[in-house]
């Protein structure tokens, strides 16, 4: 928690304590828990013992999944071995507000909405959070009191570790592990580095596509740097053994081969050939590794969908339409919807707060090759169904009445 | 399309050996071989040790007077030794290059390729300004590596005049012939090319590789390590530097300590179009449809989008306050001048441009007129007005000299 926040509001830090407490079901904290004691079993609850996300960039369902898919390996190869998930949707506009979402079912702030060009402390306004635990006040990283799947997987005695694609490639601009910027301070992870004599790989790590940088909870923990590392030297190794694979394993691609940058910093291509190769590379290794092929099961999403431009006699309208499903409501910490704005001569309209159609893979031995979903799921329907998995109450979204969870359309070949 | 990234740059000057200029003299006066120290070379490999040699040579021009340090003075944190705009070179030494002679400490090691990264979401790159190109050696990021960047100053014809066969006889025919063999195997003379390609590999190497690149000696490098204590000017001068809402100097010219510690650049190495007034000293200039955009050419010849136009990286601030020529046209003399332009140049653009026929002020006159909507008008400390007040007045601007000085490397402190 930072001293900002603590000198403010230092019964927060106590009610974080119970809120820790809250997660082994020991109590609660009634006034400022944002999880709720609710436990819901999945179909491969217990039998899943290992899941593995991988997120990807600014898609839509409709490029990705097309009749001449850029991405083949994804949207062919994969979905051939597992599920599609056609009615997958993003939860907002534009990439941080998801991430967030997809860790701790948190909504957007006017900040995170924005990819938060400055890495601002969260400020509170209330103590007394929202519906489905939602905190209230802006900026980009939680107080402490704000727990994620992380912080859940830890109490409950599960592992966790979070890869992350380049970090700390130049240490003068992050570390390697829990990299992040100064607090209160301009991110400079905002655009990718190229390649230099002091760093020959250049650096495409993005802090705003890696969530648990984004919570206290994690980041003033003492073993961060354990649990956030950098994935080209560590992912593979750690695949190896069961013993030195996490029961939750998160992994963010750099921006090039994550698909968000086209052209990359490093001279590649970018976009869906970038995406495509990197899958081509990886996913094999997660496949064979003994985790997975126990009791895994691997998530490949995108964060948001992309947005359709339109030339009117005013000039370019770039929209994205802010679909949602699953019954997601308006953050409270966002102003209504539409909202527009204008920069360099373009109309930017986002006509709601969802986060547009994505679609998504799903692999695992307990899912039917070929496997077809159209039912409507979000990143807190991912949420839900990985805490399902493990035993671990409902944080923020993920405890919205009647949201569904992933289900027997999905694990089409559970025991 | 505006430029879009906070930007602030370009204070400081361009091109590897650009030559010698108008005015007092030229760097080729006493530089024959103006060579530093050449007492221990600690920790420098051969081929370092032959690059020191070549830099400090100056037979190796058509002249025979210039060599690289005749430009990037040793004694000058390797910036020009001069207060010219431009400098002098060729076979007579009356050639005039087209910009300054920018400082070579500091940045090369961390001098990224030339790239532009771009979101492949269209509306990030409006909303979120992630969309700027960067990197490169020389003003205009032409030459992705030291060895591609070395050939151009003893080829030029502005500059060392040079052709490949002079350069590699006269090394091949000088005295450290053998230790160039030595680095690079003895039949290192049997092709002109590859010799000549050997040879900017050494100059590449010692640029890398000599401790006098990066000495980190300033007061502000002490100050990082707690060794030293600004006075109250240069903490003031400190925080209008580093104020977002004022002189916003920091979001190009990065001054906090890097993740691991390590002391800041002051360059981002990106790129920017701030709208230098045209400097009519220089000779190229005189032809009124001339103009140096930098990014978009005519120079550099394999980025031609109009967008680019204008925009010139990003300089060190290292070592600022000891030079004489600021900006890449070497417009400004004065660090005091070159601050008055930035906080000045919206609030008062008639002290910086000529006026035209209707007596308003010409502005970004540097560029053509189609292209002058390039230059950044809206980040701090630009207003994009005229009659608001300067983010600073005097008293500030002394202060953020005062700041300035503080970034002097030891041994060019005595400069101030």
């Amino acid at each position: 928690m930072s001293e900002r926040f603590v000198a403010n509001k230092p019964y927060l830090s106590v009610c974080a304590g119970i809120a820790l407490m809250l997660v082994n079901g020991l109590t609660a904290c009634s006034s400022f828990s944002p999880a709720a004691p609710v436990v819901e079993p999945s179909p491969v609850t217990g039998i899943v013992k290992h899941v593995f996300m991988i997120v990807l960039e600014n898609k839509s369902f409709s490029t990705t999944f097309g009749s001449t898919s850029p991405v083949p390996y994804l949207t062919q190869t994969l979905a051939s071995q597992g599920a599609q998930l056609t009615g997958y949707y993003g939860t907002g506009h534009v990439s941080l507000d998801n991430y967030v979402s997809m860790i701790s079912g948190q909504a957007g702030t006017p900040q995170t909405i924005s990819d938060c060009q400055t890495y601002a402390d969260f400020t509170a306004t209330s103590t007394t959070p929202a519906a489905n635990g939602q905190v209230l006040g802006s900026g980009c990283v939680y107080p402490s009191s704000v727990l994620t799947l992380a912080d859940q997987m830890k109490a409950a005695n599960l592992t966790w570790k979070g890869y992350m694609g380049d970090m700390g490639n130049d240490p003068a601009r992050e570390s390697a592990t829990c990299g992040h910027p100064t607090l209160n301070t301009a991110d400079h992870t905002q655009v990718a580095e190229a390649p230099s004599t002091a760093v020959p790989l250049g650096d495409m790590y993005a802090t705003r596509h890696n969530p648990f940088m984004y919570f206290h909870s994690i980041i003033d923990s003492t073993d961060c740097g354990s649990h956030v590392v950098n994935m080209e030297k560590n992912l593979a190794s750690d695949l190896k053994s069961v013993s030195t694979t996490a029961n939750l394993t998160f992994i963010t691609p750099n921006l090039c081969d994550d698909g968000h940058d086209s052209p990359c910093a490093n001279g590649a291509a970018g976009g869906y050939p970038s995406m495509n190769a990197f899958l081509t590379k990886w996913i094999p290794i997660i496949l064979a590794s003994p985790a997975y092929q126990a009791d895994g099961l691997l998530i490949i999403n995108f964060d948001e969908s992309n947005y359709v431009t339109t030339v009117g006699p005013g000039g370019v309208t770039i929209t994205f339409p802010g679909t949602f499903c699953c019954g997601e409501t308006l953050g409270p910490n966002l102003a209504p919807y539409p909202q527009t704005q204008s920069a360099g001569g373009y109309s930017l309209v986002y006509g709601n707060y969802g986060g547009d159609q994505t679609g998504a893979i799903l692999l695992s031995p307990f899912i039917k090759p070929g496997t077809v979903s159209t039912v409507p799921y979000n990143h807190y329907s991912m949420l839900k169904t990985v805490e399902n998995i493990f035993n671990l109450p409902l944080l923020g979204n993920a405890q919205a009445t009647g949201l569904a969870p992933l289900g027997t359309d999905v694990f089409t070949n559970a025991p | 399309m505006q430029s879009i990234k906070p930007f602030l740059a370009v204070l400081a000057v361009a091109v590897l050996c650009s030559g010698v200029s108008s005015g007092a003299g030229h760097a080729a006066a006493g530089a024959h071989r103006p060579v530093a120290d050449t007492a221990a070379l600690p920790g420098l490999s051969e081929r370092a040790v032959v690059g020191r040699e070549i830099f400090f040579d100056a037979r190796l021009s058509s002249s025979g007077k210039l060599s690289c340090a005749s430009c990037h003075s040793a004694a000058n944190a390797y910036g020009p030794p001069n207060a010219l705009a431009v400098q002098l070179g060729g076979r007579a030494l009356h050639t005039a290059g087209l910009r300054a002679v920018p400082s070579l400490r500091y940045t090369l090691a961390r001098t990224p390729i030339w790239a532009h990264p771009r979101p492949t979401s269209l509306a990030e790159r409006i909303a979120e300004k992630d969309d700027v190109p960067a990197g490169g050696f020389a003003w205009d990021g032409r030459f992705d590596t030291l060895h591609e960047q070395a050939a151009f100053p003893l080829l030029a014809a502005s500059e060392m005049a040079a052709s490949k066969e002079l350069v590699v006889q006269r090394i091949e025919q000088g005295p450290y012939a053998g230790r160039f063999r030595e680095a690079f195997g003895k039949d290192s003379f049997a092709s002109t090319d590859q010799a000549f390609a050997f040879a900017l590999l050494a100059l590449e190497r010692f640029e890398l590789e000599d401790p006098s690149f990066h000495p980190y000696s300033s007061k502000y490098d002490r100050y990082l390590d707690g060794k030293a204590t600004l006075t109250e000017q240069e903490q003031r001068g400190r925080a209008l530097f580093n104020d977002g809402d004022r002189g916003n100097c920091a979001s190009c010219h990065l001054s906090a300590p890097g993740a691991d510690g390590s002391h800041p650049l002051f360059t981002d190495f990106q790129f920017e179009a701030i709208g230098v007034p045209r400097n009519r000293s220089i000779p190229a200039n005189r032809d009124g449809k001339f103009y140096d955009m930098g990014l978009c050419g005519p120079v550099r010849t394999n980025q031609r989008d109009p967008s680019y136009c204008g925009m010139f990286k990003t300089p060190t601030l290292r070592n600022v306050a000891t030079r004489q020529a600021f900006f890449h046209n070497g417009k400004f003399h004065t660090l005091r001048e070159a601050l008055r332009f930035y906080v000045e140049r919206d609030t008062n653009p008639g002290e910086w441009y000529p006026h035209g026929q209707d007596q308003d002020a010409v502005t970004f006159d540097d560029l053509p007129a189609a292209l002058r909507s390039n230059v950044d008008k809206i980040t701090l400390p630009f207003s994009g007005s005229k009659n608001k007040r300067p983010v600073w007045n005097e008293g500030e601007i002394d202060d953020v000299i005062a700041f300035l000085r503080t970034l002097s490397d030891d041994d060019q402190v005595s400069k101030h």
